[in-house]
């Protein structure tokens, strides 16, 4: 099986006709599925959370059998993500899409189960410390994107479960759980 | 002057059919009987043969095939019905209304890549993963028999000839000979142009975007407008056996 990085292939990518939209519904409707899939698969894998549609992202084409996805192809299974919830588009030209490989609520979820794991109920930690610290390290967490984190960061706070404080600088803001 | 016959004459005469009769009866009795005495040896010998080979049956997909072959000649359908002794003894009924089962459902879970037709190896390959577990080996004739088991279900499951591979359809639609030209072609690089076909085939290319729209619309191809000479390649997972790398990651 082909590899991406460590990311594992389906054989679909190398079937070139995958590459191409395909007119009859049903076939499509599988194809969408079937790029869904790898598509989420991947950024889980990699921890990618934004996509540009005019980058050359690793998965859009395929040089062992030259073949590539056109700018439709790109937007209509991103748009399938989107439609699913697991993705939004982040401007009005469909140009960027994050991928919430977890859904907000899910990430809401991690978080706390990191903070009770760590034992960090009632402790304070700035943002960048869930993001880059030791404590999150080999999770989900390290490394995510500062915005889906703040988000999920937000809903926990509606929740009651935190409070997230503003620091001198966007790097010192902070969060005290209260799990 | 000649006897006119008389009752004693005619007595004899009865007399004599009766006892031919009767011989002949028992020339007849003795036959049937020496007939189902051999039926009957036969029967058992081929019990015990059976018996005797059991497990060779149930395991090697060679043998298996060829006791088949030896029933076939003799008139015996161990297939014929799930009770009885055959079914008591080897259990070989449920084994293939087992492959028939599955047979189906992989045919289902793989009809939208490859439009409902699909490569008998391929379908082998991914029975075969299904039943990891499951002691017996399966052969491609078992598929074949089991598919065969299928047919009264009258839901379209046929085995078809392509060119030089067999393929396992199912789907009721029927494959006009145009479609079968093109897949059989198909199956050199698992692809056809239009102009290849028209080339190829010596047909117009109105016969030629009939025939390859028809099949694109049934599921069983696809297209690719992918390749540098930007010419449209109609590929077909049910001879380049994509199918089976999709299938049998989403089973």
């Amino acid at each position: 099986m082909q590899t991406l990085g460590d990311h594992k292939l389906p054989h679909f990518f190398n079937y070139p006709p995958y590459f191409t939209l395909q007119p009859v519904r049903e076939t499509r409707e599988k194809q969408i599925q079937l790029w869904k899939e790898l598509i989420l698969d991947y950024c889980r894998t990699q921890k990618v959370f934004i996509i540009g549609l005019e980058e050359d992202f690793p998965l859009f084409s395929n040089p062992g059998i030259e073949r590539s996805l056109n700018h439709e192809a790109r937007e209509v299974f991103l748009s399938a993500i989107v439609l699913d919830g697991r993705a939004e588009w982040m401007d009005k030209s469909h140009r960027q899409c994050l991928i919430l490989w977890h859904r907000i609520k899910d990430w809401a979820d991690i978080i706390l189960n990191f903070a009770k794991e760590n034992g960090l109920e009632d402790s304070v930690m700035t943002v960048e410390e869930i993001r880059t610290g030791i404590e999150s390290r080999g999770t989900d967490i390290h490394g995510m994107d500062r915005g889906v984190l703040m988000r999920a960061l937000k809903l926990l706070e509606n929740k009651g479960k935190l409070a997230i404080f503003k620091g001198s600088s966007t790097d010192d803001d902070g969060v005290k759980f209260s799990v | 002057m000649r006897r006119r016959p008389g009752i004693g004459g005619l007595q004899t005469a009865a007399a004599a059919r009766d006892s031919y009769r009767l011989l002949g009866e028992n020339v007849a009795k003795l036959r049937t009987d020496l007939m189902k005495e051999q039926l009957s040896t036969f029967r058992s010998q081929l019990e015990d043969f059976a018996r005797k080979h059991k497990n060779d049956i149930r395991k090697n997909p060679a043998f298996r095939s060829q006791f088949h072959e030896m029933c076939a000649k003799v008139g015996v359908d161990p297939l014929a019905s799930n009770k009885g002794f055959w079914a008591e003894l080897l259990g070989i009924g449920d084994f293939y209304y087992e492959l028939g089962v599955q047979i189906v459902d992989i045919c289902l879970a793989t009809r939208p890549i490859n439009g409902g037709l699909i490569n008998l190896e391929e379908l082998c390959k991914i029975l075969r993963q299904r039943r990891k577990g499951a002691r017996e080996a399966v052969s491609e004739d078992d598929c074949l028999r089991a598919i065969s088991k299928l047919k009264v279900l009258g839901s379209g499951f046929e085995v078809i000839t392509v060119g030089k591979r067999k393929l396992v359809r199912s789907v009721p639609t029927e494959l006009k000979k145009d479609h079968n030209e093109i897949l059989e072609l198909s199956q050199a690089q698992g692809f056809v142009t239009v102009e290849e076909v028209e080339r190829r085939l010596s047909w117009t290319t109105g016969r030629a975007t009939d025939a390859l729209e028809t099949l694109l619309d049934e599921g069983l191809a696809m297209i690719d407008d992918g390749h540098r000479d930007g010419k449209r390649r109609y590929w077909f997972p049910c001879v380049s056996s994509v199918s089976s790398f999709v299938a049998s990651e989403t089973l």
